[in-house]
This record gives structure tokens, sequence and C-alpha cells, in this order.
């Protein structure tokens, strides 16, 4: 039984893990999520789409929330930016989709100065009523801005190829999705061991503090916004793939509050809690129709008319008492699950 | 050996054949596929729709199937960033023969790639915008008029019969594709009857205070108004009409036709027109509730609209493509049997609906109905008609 950690380097203290069974576990993991498509069908393989897109989207949204602690509400319109602009590159200008992903990303990024400047001086719900106005902004540029966006009519978003391979469908999609996932996963915890992590960190735990210690609010604020914003508008770009027609409708309000559902169930301020909180409220609502499924008979007048209805009331109901009973999220109950397993047979 | 060869491969070939059927057939059963609005505000504009195609398909079975197979219908939520994800449940796990029934234009839209990727037979009956049916998709009908004929057909109306002295015509719409229409239909009008164009003013969705542009209507002179607004939007545009004690007549949207929007807008106390392609009162209607008693539960039927005649219409279409296509159904047969139809009858639900047109787009004619706010009854004012 392990008893404690005694770090001779600082190469071990700042390393991703120290415990080879979390590195042969995630091994694992990799090995089970690229073996997925030769064992799943095309509808699970839809939603595991869905839910990497959702990582990627909360991995992001947690960088400038949960690390640095400034709330957005201007989610729904990052992802609108990255949508856009890799559905009018691979639809009107006909780019590749090497180009359109990473473009995105960078219009994402340049959207979130222009945002990031004005709410410098701005935290908590005045923050996050000022990204909340500006998801509103994009909305009306979209709609209006018609000879570049299509305004109210969308875009079929089509063409996309990588090596002669189909990318808006089937495995290809995926394959792209979950490498683009480990790979924001991993760049998400690395950033969060250098000095731009701590600093981001140290402005969440007390910003004037932060100041006094010498670390430039400025910079480290518009830092996080400008990466979170790069890596949600890459989620967009991959949902634009994904649906093949973006339209203003896509990106209601609504989405920016799951974001923030998704990070706050997965526990703030840890990717791995980001990761959880993404897939657990990417499959919840299949969860629920199953168990529904199961009690009410499918042929019935109520299950026929109200069992969507249900659906989302039973939806609802379970991340009110998650939060309840676990406010630490999904990743409290992995931190309890891992200690009993470490102290086993002593835990308690 | 070479005949028993030949017979062998024939037998393999005829296998195959058995084999290789479309999915959602059985020998028993048909399976169509239903993507609507069932969760949120407008759920019961999606419980409506969606209860079209049900009563359309308990009527056909009960009155024994498609040549032996009863349809069976299956319903999922639509969300405009999930219409996509549902659909491919459908096809994927539900395995749908066709489809029948989508929410709104976008969501529609978003549906398209799979819809054509399957060659699936599909009718649209919520949602028949230009955007739908240009360019034409192989595998999709449209069943509707175009808002723009809807608006026309009204302003007409009001036009030849109940115009105002000095009439100054205005119009107050959304901020999309839904709204472009709109406005398409009141521009014929303003033209083609040479009336003083008062204002036109956009609002976005989901708008609800109407004080300011209502104010500017009036200061507009503004006294014959094309409604764009839906539900509480096009209430509150009327309750904000009344308050500035305005003269009005308003040309609504069909959305308005059914009763709950009737009971919201009745208390302006106008008797607003609705131009529709399904009907909203008279025989026809009255027919078809009585035949809806047998197949629906009390609660289902007081949901009935015209959101249900106009799914009940599309499924009855693809019913009549179907059982043409006799014992062997395939998707390809629906499809081309769909193309052929011509004149089929609906029972005064609406105009005959033939898709045989470079388009495919059926029910294009449009009825005009005035409310009385009094009773919420609709009656009338004009039968179906192209404009």
């Amino acid at each position: 039984m392990r008893t404690g950690n005694y770090k001779e380097s600082v190469g071990e203290l700042i390393a991703l893990s120290d415990s080879k069974a979390v590195w042969a576990w995630t091994i694992v993991l990799i090995a089970a999520l690229t073996a997925a498509p030769f064992l799943v069908g095309t509808y699970a393989l839809t939603l595991m789409v869905s839910a990497l897109i959702a990582v990627i989207g909360a991995v992001g949204l947690n960088l400038l929330t949960g690390t640095t602690g400034l709330i957005s509400l201007g989610q729904a319109g990052f992802l609108a930016v990255g949508a856009y602009t890799n559905a009018i590159l691979l639809t009107d200008y006909h780019m590749p989709v090497w180009v359109g992903l990473p473009a995105a990303g960078i219009a994402g990024a340049l959207v979130s100065i222009v945002v990031g400047i004005p709410s410098l001086r701005l935290k908590g719900l005045y923050l996050a009523i000022t990204t909340l106005a500006f998801a509103f902004i994009i909305n009306h540029i979209i709609l209006y801005a018609e000879g570049m966006t299509h305004g109210p009519n969308g875009v079929f978003v089509t063409g996309a190829k990588l090596f002669g391979f189909g990318l808006q469908r089937g495995p290809a999609l995926y394959y792209l999705t979950l490498t683009l996932a480990i790979a924001t996963i991993f760049a998400a915890l690395n950033i969060l061991r250098t000095r731009v992590g701590r600093a981001w960190i140290a402005i969440r735990d007390h910003d004037i503090a932060a100041r006094v210690m010498g670390i430039d609010l400025v910079r480290y604020k518009l830092l996080a916004f400008v990466v979170s914003s790069f890596i949600v508008a890459v989620a967009g770009a991959l949902l634009s793939l994904q649906i093949r027609f973006v339209n203003i409708d896509v990106f209601a309000l609504i989405l920016s509050i799951e974001a923030l559902a998704i990070i706050i169930l997965g526990g703030l301020g840890s990717v791995a809690g980001a990761v959880l909180g993404a897939v657990f409220l990417s499959y919840l609502p299949e969860a629920i129709r199953l168990v529904l499924s199961a009690v009410i008979d499918p042929a019935s007048p109520l299950y026929a008319n109200y069992v969507y209805e249900i659906r989302g009331i039973a939806n609802g109901f379970v991340i009110v008492l998650f939060l309840r009973f676990k406010p630490d999220g999904l990743i409290g109950f992995w931190r309890d699950a891992r200690k009993y397993w470490s102290n086993w047979p002593l835990a308690y | 050996m070479k005949i028993a060869t030949s017979v062998l491969a024939a037998a393999l070939l005829s296998a195959t054949a058995a084999w290789a059927g479309d999915p959602g057939v059985s020998d028993t059963e048909i399976k169509i596929g239903d993507v609507n609005i069932m969760t949120g505000p407008a759920a019961f504009v999606g419980r409506g729709v969606s209860l079209g195609s049900k009563i359309a398909a308990a009527e056909i079975n009960a009155a024994g199937g498609i040549n032996g197979r009863k349809i069976k219908i299956l319903t999922e939520d639509d969300i405009p960033s999930r219409s996509f994800q549902a659909l491919t449940k459908l096809l994927e796990e539900d395995g749908i023969f066709a489809l029948n029934g989508t929410s709104g234009t976008a969501n529609a839209l978003a549906m398209m790639p799979l819809i054509t990727e399957n060659n699936l037979p599909t009718v649209v009956t919520t949602a028949p915008s230009a955007l739908i049916y240009k360019p034409v998709r192989p595998s999709v009908f449209t069943f509707g008029a175009s808002y723009s004929d809807a608006f026309y057909a009204q302003l007409k109306y009001i036009h030849d019969h109940s115009e105002p002295k000095n009439p100054v015509y205005g119009v107050i719409r959304q901020d999309d594709d839904f709204g472009q229409e709109v406005e398409a239909g009141y521009e014929r009008a303003v033209k083609e009857f040479g009336v003083k164009d008062g204002i036109r003013l956009r609002f976005k969705k989901g708008t609800s205070n109407f004080a300011a542009e209502m104010a500017q209507m009036k200061q507009a002179g503004v006294n014959v108004l094309a409604n764009g607004g839906i539900f509480a939007g096009a209430a509150n545009i009327l309750s904000e009409a009344r308050k500035l004690d305005m003269n009005l007549q308003s040309a609504d949207v069909w959305s308005e036709g059914i009763p709950a929007s009737a009971k919201l807008a009745a208390p302006a106390g106008y008797d607003y027109t609705v131009g529709d392609y399904v009907a909203l009162s008279g025989p026809a209607v009255e027919k078809f509730l009585g035949m809806a008693k047998a197949f629906t539960t009390a609660d289902e039927l007081a949901g009935v609209s015209r959101y249900t005649f106009v799914t009940y219409v599309g499924l009855k279409s693809l019913a009549h493509a179907m059982r043409e296509c006799g014992k062997e159904l395939t998707r390809a047969c629906t499809i081309e049997k769909l193309r052929q139809t011509k004149n089929l009858d609906t029972g005064g639900l609406s105009a005959p609906v033939s898709f045989d047109n470079p388009q495919q787009l059926a029910g294009t004619e449009v009825a005009v109905y005035q409310l009385n706010t009094k009773d919420l009854t609709f009656h009338e004012l004009v039968g179906f008609k192209k404009y």
C-alpha cells in the first residue's frame, strides 16, 4: 500500500502522472476508443463524436471559467464563429479541411480579443452578461452579413476531405474528433503545469494577490480568453462537419448554459472533470431514454406524447440532485473511488 | 453441371434480392419516422404534428394497412443542433423506411444530407419554404403553400373586400428566412395594388415586447397590417395595437389559425385573417374530428390543430404511393410513385395533392379564413385557390 509521495526532482514534481497504472489505463482507454468504430454501430459512433466535440468545448471553457475564474456565457458565440468559419471556407472557398479547422480556431481567438479587452475589468456576473451580449452580437452579425454568412438561410457544409477520405461521417470523422480531443486534453494538462497555467490559477484564487506577485492581469486574462476561444471555435468547426448544415438556430443561448453545466457537473477547474462532465451530459438523455422505455409501455399514449418532456424533467432532476449531493462534481466521485481503492482494505 | 451452376446462381441472386430489401419494411410492418419538437414552449405544435401521422396510421391500419402491412410511427424529439442526431437514430437504430413530419425549415435542412444520402422518401409538411424544394432533392416532397402566397392571398382579400379608406399598409416580420417570405408576399401585394407602403419593420425571433414597433406603425398611419409574429408574438403585436387604439385589418401567419393562438390573440378584439393550405373549419374538419375520435384519447383530440391536418395529409400521400408499389415495396418505387401522384383527394382538408411537377411541390393552394373573436371560430372567406 502506498503511504505517500516523495519527489526528488522538478521533473517528477510537474509530471502529468507519476503512476505507471494511470499511464497503463490511459493507453488501454485510448486503444479501446481507437477500436470503437469496429465494435459499435453508426448511431453509437455518432453519439461518441458528439461527446468528443463536447469534451473539446468543455476543456476549452474550463480553462477560462474553471482555471482562470472568468465566467463566460458567450460559448455559443465562439462555437458559431468556428462553425461558420469552417463552413464558409470549405463550401464557398473550397479550402481543404486542414486549412478550415485551424482557421476556425484562429477566427475564434481573434474575436475573443475583441470581447476580452472590454471585459478585462469585469468579473463574476458582470463578465457573464458581457459575454452573453457578445453571443447576441455574433448572432446579429451572422444574420445580417448575408453576403458572407448566407444570413438566415444557413450553410451546407460539404467537401471536407483528408487524404481522399470524406471527413463528415463515420469512422473518419470519429478519428479526427478523437485525435483533436486527445490533443486538446494533453495541451490543457500541459498548459496547467506551466507558468501560464499557474498564473491563471492565481488569478482565479485572488486576482489582487496575483498582481502583487507580479502577474500581469491584462496579459494573462486575455491569454485565457484567446486559448479558450481557439479551442471552443475548433469544437464549433467539428460540429459543423458533423451536422453538415449550420444555421443560427443551432447556436442558441442554451448551448452556453449547457457548456457551463458540463464543467460544473464535472468539477470546476479540473480537466478530467470537464471530460467526465461532457461525456456524462452527452449520454444522460440516452440513458434516461433506455430507462423510460423499460418502465413505460412505448405503445401507450403517455409514452407517445410526453416521454420527451419526462426525459427533459428527469435530465434536470439528475443534475440538481448531483449538485446537491456531490457539489465537487463527477471528479469528486472519481477522487473518492481512487482514494478508496488506494487505501483498500483500510478504506473508510 | 452448367445448368446446376446457373440454377445455383439464380437461387443466390434471388436470395440476395430478398435480403436487399430497404430498411423499415417487414412482411407485417412499415416503419415511418417523425422528427418533431416534443419539448419546450413549441411542444404543443410538435405534439399536434406528430398526432397527424399517428391518426393517419391508425386509420390506414384499421382499414387493413398497406397491402397487408401495418404502419408504425416512430417519433424523435427535435432541436436544431440535434435534428441530425435524431434522424441518425431513426435511420440506424430504428431502421425507418420513410420520413413524414419535420419541424422548422432549419431543422429540416439540417436533415437533408442524411435524407439525400439514404434516398429516404420524405414528405415535408410543416416547413414549405423554398429552401426545402430549391434545389429539388429527388426523395423530398413538399406539401404546403409559401408564406408569401399566404400573405398575398389575405392582403388581396382585404384589398378587394374590406380595405379601409386611405389605406396604408405595413409589415412587421422576423429577421429570418420565414420573415423574408412574409415580406415577399407583402411586397407583391403593395406593388400590385398600388397602395401606400407605410412601414416595414423587422424584429428578432423571440421578441415579446412590440410597444416601440407598434408606436412606429401608428405614426406611419398603418391600417392594413401584415402581422409576421407567431403565437405569443402575434398576440402581443395585436395587443399593442389595441392599446394604441389602432383601427386595423390584420393578416396573420397560419400558426394563428390554431385554437391556442386564437385564444391568446382574441382579447385584442381584432378579427384577423389567416391564409392556410389546410382547412381551419367546415365539413372536412368536422369529418376528420369524427374519424379521429376512434383513434385518440380525449387529451390527444383536444390537441388536434391545423398542424395535425398537414402531417395527416402527408402520411396519406406517402401511404398512397406505398400502396401503389404493391408487395415489392422499396424506397425507389415509393419515390417514383410519389412523383406520379396527381389529384390525390384529401377529403377537403386541402386542395388535391399533386407532386407531378418539377419542384415536387403540392398543396400550394391557399384558403383565407377569418377569426370571430367572440366565439374563437374561423370562417372561410375564400376557398383553396392558387395565387
